[in-house]
């Protein structure tokens, strides 16, 4: 184990946690906020890195592609939250889940309909497709660098909508006490479509970023949103600040854990048994992770104040 | 003993839909040989199976209220106990039943305890949480065949061959029969009526002295080894086990299987795995029959099929039923 080697590892895994923090911070709030189990979030980060995929093939331009993506992510949450989802509100968690359950089946197969079953490959443009040196001798490539600032800037940015704006507040009184803040004069109903619409952006966000370094083909979401649940377990449900911090802790024990333990296990153990035995001790890491933090923390590491 | 004897009666009359099920089991076998239609056969074994695997998610689901969405775990477990006996040459069927149970139960007791200190979206998510552990886990074992599984030869049950032809199927089906009247008994017992009343409120269950906790423990462990055994015989069935077998999308067949037949019901989960089966066995005929092109693509009609049972099928098909006959207590 060089440390460059851990260098790098250590920045991808702060790359893969920053871009679950971007799929997390929506569900979180509709977890959290709507009490709404919403399992085709993972859907909504497919359609993103599809919508941007596709439309960087059809103008030639990565930028411009991106550009028109995200208000497609925005308006697919809008209008899946219009057409499905406000009317499963008042139904019980099971039936939230199998309803999803089912926009999910669909999603993936429309997907398949509408652009083959194949992987679709978006390739970076030439001007980011190179590499930095973050320390003399180490260069890391321009894009996950990009992926970066980007994710950090998009949670400066629902950081401070969530604590500085009028929409933040109310969002966060409606989390409290939901009939309360109706009652004030607040409108309920477009306040959650507001945050189903912007979660989906972000999670499109976080799709169109994934898009150029791992593939984008139908069911790319499930894994991702199964992590961000894990995610959102340990931040403590409708907790953004504990979603960020869980978030960056799940990328790095997860990307590290698959690089390390193996190395480490191989120190004390036969090399045959601790071949066999590290992946799937690491694949298995984030969960073993969460369920040590439930045992001690239940509600999560930081539950919002009721 | 003749309390048991009592209650097993009593459910027996209170369930007759149950009852005409398992009658109806027993004589498909008929029917398939005189049509020559064996592929049926194997068609009613997958329904009995994952309608065994549903009967025992029901238990926590419907009766508990406790929404497990990682009942998949426990099938998968089943199915990787027949698979790894046979890796290490154990092909004594009584064996592979004896190891799942076993090792079901202790899982079912691990992440029974770890989950139920949650509750609502908590629970389910950590249940979603911990199949998805142990189904990673799995992929990545190599020693079992890792992503690609592995083939495994059916089980010997002593004198019973399974090869030979309807052996297997009357195998499930006697597992199936002492499931049913298994759970029919656990459902007019004490403890299953302190489960429903778990159920409707908790805190008021506690506050007559008793804990819930244990209630909802053991019924999550009884549920776990009933998802084994249908698990085990599965693998059994299908000579091959890989880690698909307990993808989180069958917890959720699992919970749409409860949902269409009758949340909370002895036949409900048997009943819509029949339709569910048949749904899926005549859905991509149906859209072959409208549009050819698509008819690999039937996924895109099961998903709103699906969304629209959740939002108009109060009851699912045992509701139905009910209602078309009339009859009462015929649940």
């Amino acid at each position: 184990m060089t440390f460059t080697l851990f260098l790098e590892q250590a920045f991808n895994g702060f790359q893969a946690g920053i871009t679950l923090f971007l799929i997390a911070a929506g569900l979180t709030l509709i977890l959290g906020i709507m009490d709404f189990v919403f399992l085709a979030h993972g859907s909504q980060v497919m359609i993103g890195a599809y919508a941007a995929a596709s439309l960087t093939a059809l103008t030639q331009n990565f930028y411009l592609g991106i550009l028109f993506a995200i208000p497609i992510s925005f308006f697919a949450g809008y209008a899946l939250e219009y057409l499905v989802i406000r009317h499963l509100y008042k139904r019980d968690h099971m039936e939230q889940v199998l309803a999803t359950f089912g926009l999910i089946l669909f999603f993936n197969e429309a997907i398949r309909v509408g652009f083959g079953p194949a992987a679709l490959h978006s390739n970076l443009p030439a001007s980011l497709s190179g590499f930095v040196y973050i320390l003399p001798e180490i260069p890391y490539p321009e894009f996950r660098l990009l992926v970066i600032l980007v994710g950090f800037a998009c949670a400066i940015g629902i950081h401070l909508l969530v604590s500085r704006t009028r929409l933040g507040a109310t969002v966060r009184a409606g989390a409290s006490n939901a009939a309360m803040t109706a009652a004030l004069g607040v409108n309920i109903t477009r306040l959650r479509r507001l945050v189903f619409a912007i979660g989906a952006c972000f999670a499109g966000v976080a799709g169109m970023m994934l898009g150029p370094l791992t593939s984008v083909e139908p069911g790319m979401g499930e894994p991702l949103l199964i992590l961000s649940l894990v995610v959102i377990i340990i931040g403590g449900i409708g907790s953004v600040r504990g979603a960020f911090i869980a978030a960056i802790i799940v990328g790095m024990v997860d990307t590290m854990g698959r690089v390390m333990l193996p190395v480490i296990l191989r120190s004390f153990m036969e090399q045959a048994s601790a071949d066999g035995a590290g992946p799937a001790l690491a694949s298995m890491m984030v969960y073993i992770l969460m369920a040590v933090v439930l045992v001690f923390k239940p509600t999560g590491l930081f539950p919002p104040n009721r | 003993m003749t309390r048991f004897f009592s209650l097993i009666g009593r459910g027996l009359l209170q369930h007759r839909a149950m009852m005409y099920l398992l009658v109806g089991f027993a004589l498909f076998p008929l029917y398939t040989g005189f049509a020559d239609l064996p592929f049926w056969n194997d068609v009613a074994i997958r329904i009995m199976l994952l309608g065994m695997a549903a009967m025992g998610l029901n238990l926590v689901l419907g009766y508990g209220g406790m929404v497990s969405f990682g009942h998949a775990a426990f099938f998968g477990i089943g199915a990787y106990c027949v698979g790894i006996s046979s890796y290490y040459d154990i092909f004594n069927g009584w064996i592979h039943i004896g190891f799942s149970l076993v090792t079901c139960g202790l899982m079912g007791v691990i992440i029974g305890l770890l989950s139920l200190r949650t509750s609502g979206i908590y629970f389910i998510m950590i249940t979603l949480a911990f199949a998805q552990m142990l189904f990673f886990g799995f992929v990545s074992l190599e020693t079992f065949g890792g992503d690609d599984g592995m083939s495994i030869d059916r089980a010997e049950f002593g004198l019973i061959d399974l090869y030979e032809p309807l052996r297997l199927y009357f195998l499930v089906w006697a597992a199936l029969v002492i499931v049913s009247l298994l759970l029919m008994f656990i459902v007019h017992s004490r403890f299953g009526v302190t489960l429903r009343a778990i159920k409707s409120n908790e805190s008021r269950v506690e506050a007559m002295g008793l804990t819930p906790l244990k209630f909802k423990i053991t019924a999550y462990v009884i549920s776990a080894m009933i998802c084994g055994l249908a698990g085990t015989l599965f693998a059994s069935w299908q000579e091959y086990v890989s880690p698909d077998i307990m993808h989180w999308t069958r917890s959720g067949e699992l919970m749409i299987i409860i949902i269409l037949g009758g949340l909370g019901t002895l036949a409900g989960p048997l009943l819509g795995a029949i339709a569910f089966l048949l749904l899926e066995e005549f859905l991509p005929e149906l859209i072959q029959a409208i549009a050819p092109d698509y008819a690999e693509n039937w996924m895109i009609v099961f998903g709103p099929i699906l969304i629209a049972i959740v939002m108009f099928g109060r009851g699912g098909l045992l509701g139905l039923l009910i209602k078309l006959f009339q009859r009462k207590g015929a649940s």
